[in-house]
């Protein structure tokens, strides 16, 4: 018989692939609980850190409502719309979630918005910015509470960055810009709070 | 037994992945601006290193020769996205700071390398050894190096959000051992005083 190369190379290569696959499936399962709690876990703390008047979150999934929002944020991404509920279940304002480029890739942060449309707190979720220079705009404490009570992208845009670590706060300057952008486009509170 | 040792020793100094053989700086020099990254870095490598070659060094005898390099990739891959996955469910905040390198371990010339040159050709006890000195050669200069960019260049050392070592507010480190050119030249100078070493060793086997 003809020596078929294609059993005597392709065989072991497929079962290699067949085994691992199957390991990774399994570790995938193991895996999944603990990952997406972890997501959610941060995005909540997050939240709750940049507007702690509220009590919970709700996520906004209406979608037209998420298309206003990233067309108002331009380049920046919009991963989240959410309103901010209290005690009593009145909305006390909304938390959105953003994505801005960095220096070091995009930074992810929380902007927390009061029932007036004025930045209540910001906060980074994420980022990859170089340790000790651009992790400045979380290191140095005065930077990230310059936002608070802004109400608008114009008056967002005049925040001074951080010496050494230009690209970074402006990349977080541009998100808190960009939420607002998208606060208003969305229709303000009133958006909000409408089911 | 003594095989086993000078396997894993050598991994340790003789043949250390990165300031002899040159293999896997990349990540080396990215990801070594803190001690806890890099240490954790040093760990995955450790892990993934050790599994690969023991699969593949089981596996060899089965392996045909023109098809041994998509067959360790695929293994190699496993055993990262095991790791990827594993870091991201119990540790976020080493993973936020690791990112990309750890997918990127795929690539790392480090485990590819030691799969071709030693598990493909030697038995699974040997090459565990060879994983585990290779490892530890490797998280050895990298937790180092993370160690001294870190205190010497942001002026703490902080490990799991404990400080070890503060050298105070008043501390303003160059800011070029937190930034590549600095994770360079430093790396540069752990090469040369580990080759003195190595001379220094190589003199004495030869002596004996």
């Amino acid at each position: 018989m003809r020596d078929n190369i294609y059993v005597r190379l392709g065989l072991p290569v497929l079962l290699v692939c067949i085994v691992s696959a199957a390991g990774l499936a399994m570790t995938y399962s193991f895996t999944k609980g603990p990952i997406e709690a972890q997501a959610r876990e941060a995005e909540q703390k997050s939240l709750t850190a940049c507007l702690p008047e509220a009590k919970t979150f709700e996520k906004i999934a209406d979608a037209s409502m998420l298309a206003k929002a990233s067309t108002a944020a331009g380049d920046v991404t919009v991963d989240g719309l959410f309103r901010a509920v209290d005690g009593t279940g009145a909305t006390v304002g909304a938390g959105l979630l953003v994505g801005s480029r960095g220096y070091g890739g995009p930074i992810r942060m929380a902007v927390g918005v009061d029932r007036n449309g004025k930045v209540v707190g910001v906060t980074i979720v994420s980022m990859n910015e170089t340790p000790g220079l651009g992790s400045k705009v979380v290191d140095d404490k005065t930077f990230l509470p310059r936002f608070k009570g802004l109400a608008s992208a114009d008056e967002a845009r005049k925040v001074d960055t951080i010496t050494g670590a230009t690209k970074s706060s402006r990349g977080v300057r541009k998100g808190v810009e960009a939420a607002l952008a998208a606060f208003t486009a969305i229709g303000g509170v009133e958006g909000v709070s409408a089911k | 037994m003594k095989q086993f040792v000078a396997v894993l020793k050598n991994g340790l100094s003789l043949e250390n992945p990165l300031t002899v053989l040159m293999i896997g700086l990349c990540s080396t020099l990215a990801v070594s601006a803190k001690f806890e990254g890099s240490l954790f870095m040093g760990i995955a490598v450790i892990f993934v290193l050790v599994m690969s070659n023991v699969l593949i060094s089981a596996v060899r005898k089965f392996t045909p020769d023109e098809v041994r390099i998509p067959i360790f990739i695929v293994i190699i891959a496993a055993f990262v996205t095991i790791v990827d996955l594993v870091l991201k469910g119990y540790f976020p905040s080493v993973y936020s700071f690791l990112g990309v390198w750890i997918p990127l371990i795929v690539v790392n010339c480090i485990v590819l390398g030691r799969a071709e040159a030693f598990a493909y050709h030697n038995g699974v006890m040997l090459s565990i050894a060879d994983g585990i000195g290779m490892g530890l050669g490797y998280t050895l200069i990298i937790a180092g190096l993370g160690a001294f960019r870190e205190l010497f260049g942001s002026g703490s050392l902080v490990f799991l959000g404990n400080t070890l070592v503060s050298f105070g507010p008043a501390y303003r480190g160059p800011n070029i051992l937190l930034l590549f050119p600095g994770a360079f030249l430093l790396f540069g100078f752990i090469v040369a005083g580990s080759r003195a070493l190595n001379r220094r060793l190589t003199a004495r086997k030869e002596a004996m």
